[in-house]
């Protein structure tokens, strides 16, 4: 393998390219879904590609092939000499990328349960398991969708700077969905199950705990009323800070979209959120969803601090926009797959614990929400930020109060991260996966956080 | 832009993975490939900074033994990959489990013609071509005003070919092009930075105008400098399609799929013959709408596709089916099983929605505006897919969008939340342009709503 990449590398670079890169990949797929019990398909998939980035004249080419063949992979390189020179012609700054030392590493997968040890029967089981526990829970449970997918495979990474990886891929991973329905109230809930260490999570995440937990949550939902609309002081729990450190931060880190005019653009070094808040994206942790050894450009991962006691130290980089900004990489170049060009992605987003116990947090409000667990959020280059929120207690008198359903949050990252008067010493981590053209696999989480005041909608 | 794959050869491939999946003793078995290649030009920040090439083909299969269904994909097409793929999925569907309400693969129909879907300039198309049309976009932002930013965008052009063979003798073959530019841009004065705006051309046939993106894309963006705070209230909304497309994803149209209705995650459900929206609101899924974007001759499945009434002056008429719900409810299919993402040939069939077109109004977008005496124009929505998809609720940030006064747009607006319920949304549809659009799935005019509550910032 690496002789027919290194061989496409060379011609791209006798074409006169500054940088060739040849990514290749074999995957093996296994995919599941099952509805209200009944197995919808048992899938699995093969699939074998390359692709081919070159950077020519200051712009670059890209060529995709779901192929791998050593004439069709050099041909390739040709090609995308041949388009980054076109794109080139329009160029008013050409692209530049940072040194980075080049790496030759074999990185192996050791997972104790192997994804391919495990039989799809198996994996069946598993999911029918969770789906009897959630639909055992409570007659008012009306839906339950499991998906589960684990893919294993190798990714080979040759440079024109003499860098050389071959890195395993795995990854186990589970999506659950109920509802639950009586008279005319609907409720939903969701949870995601991720990791990169091996079919043991199913170990620790087991069918009956997980179902239990989103089985609950949906039927509490059955019980809950809509939130008042306004502006309220809450404590956000540690799935929700995640998704916050996500979408409403984090986006706004990635130097692409940071360089394209997101509210960070001139902040780095500036205080943008109280003191209490330090914020990493961090691809080191052991097992988690959004962990790598190397990205798809060759930098090893780090724990790349963005925010610490609330000023701005650091953004997400590739080569190109370290190089932009004068800056080292960070290692946050990631691709979906072969058929993907690599573009600036998280890994595992969290805000660093504090030292307040809950009880401390929720204390003081005499009228506040407690925002447990979201159903998904979205933020824009200007800050502003939406989060649906699935699981939501008034807090009444420094006490938790009812059930709240269909709540939203929403406001300015920056207001908002002005607002965090108070951070928990509890922390999770949640596995998810991010959409920013391509899908990646990541975790966010946090400690539990109070916030002086969020704009909460919903509610018909 | 790319050699034409041998129609003869494909069928052939497909056929051979149905043989041998019943040759192993599957029941049924069906192949779906497909071929896509595109070309794309990308453009960040100002300037035009990479050229694209993509080639994926593959095949999936899928058998059934004892009710059971399995699956499996491959991306190389050699003959021996092929017949590994037909046998692991003959051993994925004895692995999984029997379900009852299987019934069987479709029948070989007649298919409907389809108009403008295929366009042999976009074929031919090179990507010298391509990064010239992006610059006319560019320039055409840069033009504008110096305020403005091209933060990203793109021009591309694909070609797709799909077969599908089942042992019950389907045997379809289709192919398709497509073209698009988009435009994403913010203006930026001090201090002032505006949210991200939106504009895309996306079509079948070689006709873009990119021109009118750039310029579009950046008069949004002038347009939302000194936004306002609002206070809360309940108003008249005039919605574009990007916005309304957003809010109806995850609710109407899930909850019009026949899979949401069987499994009780549908409002709809028992809403047959009933008034469920406005007068003025009829809806069709149409997938055979000349020029649509998803327009093709069959379904993931190789069902013909159609043109089926949704919704017909407020009153709910169908759902939309697949082949399996379909059998599960004694229905026909309707011809809304879909194969997604980047390699269709890797997922089995999923019920969506096909052209989901709402039929025009006689209002230009200026007498929308001009009939409101204080509302919002909304030309986005943030947020929509954290909808309750089960009971229409929604609790979305509009962004960007504009407060209209005395029947003028009178100045942008910091984001608000817009909250409420779909259904409740439909009920108030108060008027429908005549400017009809193709975005995504969606089709469709400005569509104007009173009543609903948007929560302010101020």
């Amino acid at each position: 393998m690496k002789d027919t990449l290194t061989k496409s590398v060379d011609y791209g670079r006798s074409l006169g390219a500054e940088y060739v890169e040849v990514r290749a990949q074999h995957l093996f797929k296994t995919l599941l879904t099952t509805k209200d019990g009944r197995v919808e398909g048992a899938k699995e998939g093969i699939e074998g590609g390359a692709g081919v980035r070159v950077l020519a004249n200051g712009a670059w080419g890209f060529v995709s092939l779901g192929k791998l063949d050593s004439k069709l992979l050099t041909e390739a390189a040709g090609e995308a000499v041949r388009l980054a020179k076109a794109a080139s012609l329009r160029v008013k700054k050409p692209v530049k990328l940072a040194d980075v030392k080049a790496v030759e590493d074999r990185v192996v997968a050791t997972p104790r349960k192997s994804p391919q040890d495990v039989s799809m029967e198996e994996k069946i089981d598993n999911a029918l398991a969770m789906d009897k526990t959630i639909f055992g829970y409570d007659s008012r449970i009306r839906s339950c969708t499991i998906s589960y997918l684990d893919v294993t495979g190798t990714n080979y990474f040759v440079n024109s700077d003499g860098a050389c990886i071959e890195q395993d891929k795995l990854y186990v991973w589970s999506r659950i969905l109920a509802s639950a329905r009586e008279a005319s109230i609907y409720a939903s809930a969701r949870e995601e199950i991720g990791s990169t260490s091996g079919y043991e999570v199913f170990d620790t995440e087991t069918p009956e705990k997980v179902g239990t937990m989103v089985a609950k949550r949906v039927v509490e939902q059955l019980k809950a009323k809509t939130p008042k609309g306004g502006s309220f002081p809450a404590v956000i729990g540690p799935n929700v800070v995640g998704v916050f450190m996500h979408e409403a931060m984090g986006h706004l880190a990635e130097a692409d979209l940071t360089l394209s005019g997101s509210v960070l653009y001139d902040k780095l070094g500036k205080q943008i959120a109280s003191d209490v808040v330090t914020v990493y994206d961090d691809g080191t942790v052991e097992g988690a969803f959004g962990s790598f050894k190397y990205d798809d450009e060759g930098v090893r991962t780090q724990k790349t601090a963005l925010i610490e006691n609330g000023t701005l130290t650091g953004l997400m980089h590739n080569r190109e926009t370290a190089c932009k900004l004068n800056m080292d990489p960070t290692g946050n170049a990631r691709a979906e797959d072969f058929r993907f060009e690599p573009i600036i992605r998280m890994r595992n987003t969290y805000l660093a614990a504090g030292d307040n116990t809950f009880e401390e947090l929720i204390e003081d409000i005499d009228f506040g929400y407690y925002l447990k667990s979201f159903r998904g959020g979205q933020a824009n280059l200007d800050g502003t930020f939406q989060v649906g929120i699935q699981e939501a207690y008034e807090i009444v008198k420094g006490q938790l109060g009812d059930t709240v359903r269909s709540a939203s949050i929403s406001g300015n990252t920056l207001e908002t991260l002005r607002k965090v008067d108070g951070v928990g010493r509890d922390f999770e981590l949640w596995s998810g996966r991010c959409g920013k053209g391509q899908i990646a696999f990541i975790c966010d989480g946090g400690p539990h956080i109070r916030v002086g005041e969020v704009i909460i909608g919903g509610g018909a | 832009m790319v050699a034409e794959p041998k129609l003869a050869e494909l069928i052939d491939f497909g056929k051979r993975a149905v043989k041998v999946a019943v040759g192993r003793g599957a029941e049924e078995a069906e192949a779906f490939l497909s071929i896509v290649s595109g070309t794309s030009i990308d453009i960040e920040r100002g300037q035009i900074v990479r050229s694209i090439k993509r080639m994926d083909q593959g095949l999936g299969v899928r058998t059934v033994y004892g009710k059971a269904v399995g699956f499996s994909y491959i991306n190389t097409l050699t003959i021996k990959n092929i017949e590994e793929a037909a046998a692991r999925a003959f051993r994925a569907a004895r692995a999984s489990r029997p379900d009852k309400n299987w019934l069987k693969f479709p029948k070989p129909k007649r298919y409907g013609e389809t108009r403008g879907t295929y366009d042999k300039r976009i074929v031919g198309v090179s990507s010298d071509e391509l990064v010239e049309t992006a610059a006319v976009m560019l320039g055409a932002v840069e033009a504008y005003d110096k305020r403005v930013l091209a933060v990203d965008g793109g021009v591309g052009a694909s070609v797709f070919h799909t077969v599908v063979v089942n042992s019950h003798g389907v045997e379809a073959f289709d192919m398709g092009t497509a073209v698009g530019c988009s435009m994403e841009t913010i203006a930026r004065d001090g201090a002032d930075v505006t949210p991200a705006c939106f504009e895309l051309n996306a079509e079948r046939v070689y006709d873009l105008d990119p021109e009118a993106v750039g310029t579009e894309a950046a008069r949004q963006a002038v347009s939302s400098l000194k936004a306002k705070k609002i206070e809360s209230g309940v108003f008249p909304v005039i919605f574009t399609q990007a916005a309304f497309r957003s809010l109806i994803y995850y609710t109407l149209i899930n909850a019009v799929k026949a899979d949401y209705v069987q499994r009780e995650r549908s409002a709809l459900k028992d809403k047959i013959g009933e008034k469920v929206a406005s007068d003025l609101v009829t809806v069709y899924d149409d997938g055979l709408l000349e020029g649509g974007l998803l327009t093709s001759k069959f379904d993931g499945e190789g069902v013909p596709c159609q043109k089926t009434l949704v919704i017909d002056k407020g009153v709910l008429k169908n759902f939309l089916y697949d082949n399996y719900t379909a059998n599960k409810s004694g229905a026909e299919s309707t011809g809304n099983a879909s194969r997604t993402g980047v390699a269709p040939y890797a997922s089995t069939p999923v019920l969506e929605a096909s052209n989901f077109t709402f039929k025009r109004g006689n209002r230009t977008p200026e007498e929308l505006v001009a009939e409101v005496e204080e509302g919002l124009l909304v030309y986005g929505v943030q947020g929509a897919h954290s909808s309750n998809a089960e009971s229409g609720e929604f609790s979305v940030v509009a962004t960007p969008v504009w407060k209209i006064e005395g029947g003028n747009v009178a100045y942008a607006v910091q984001g608000v939340m817009l909250t409420g319920v779909v259904f409740d949304v439909l009920r108030n549809v108060s008027a429908l342009g005549s400017n009809v659009r193709k975005l995504g799935q969606l089709v469709a005019p400005w569509i104007r709503v009173e009543n609903v509550r948007a929560v302010g910032r101020k």
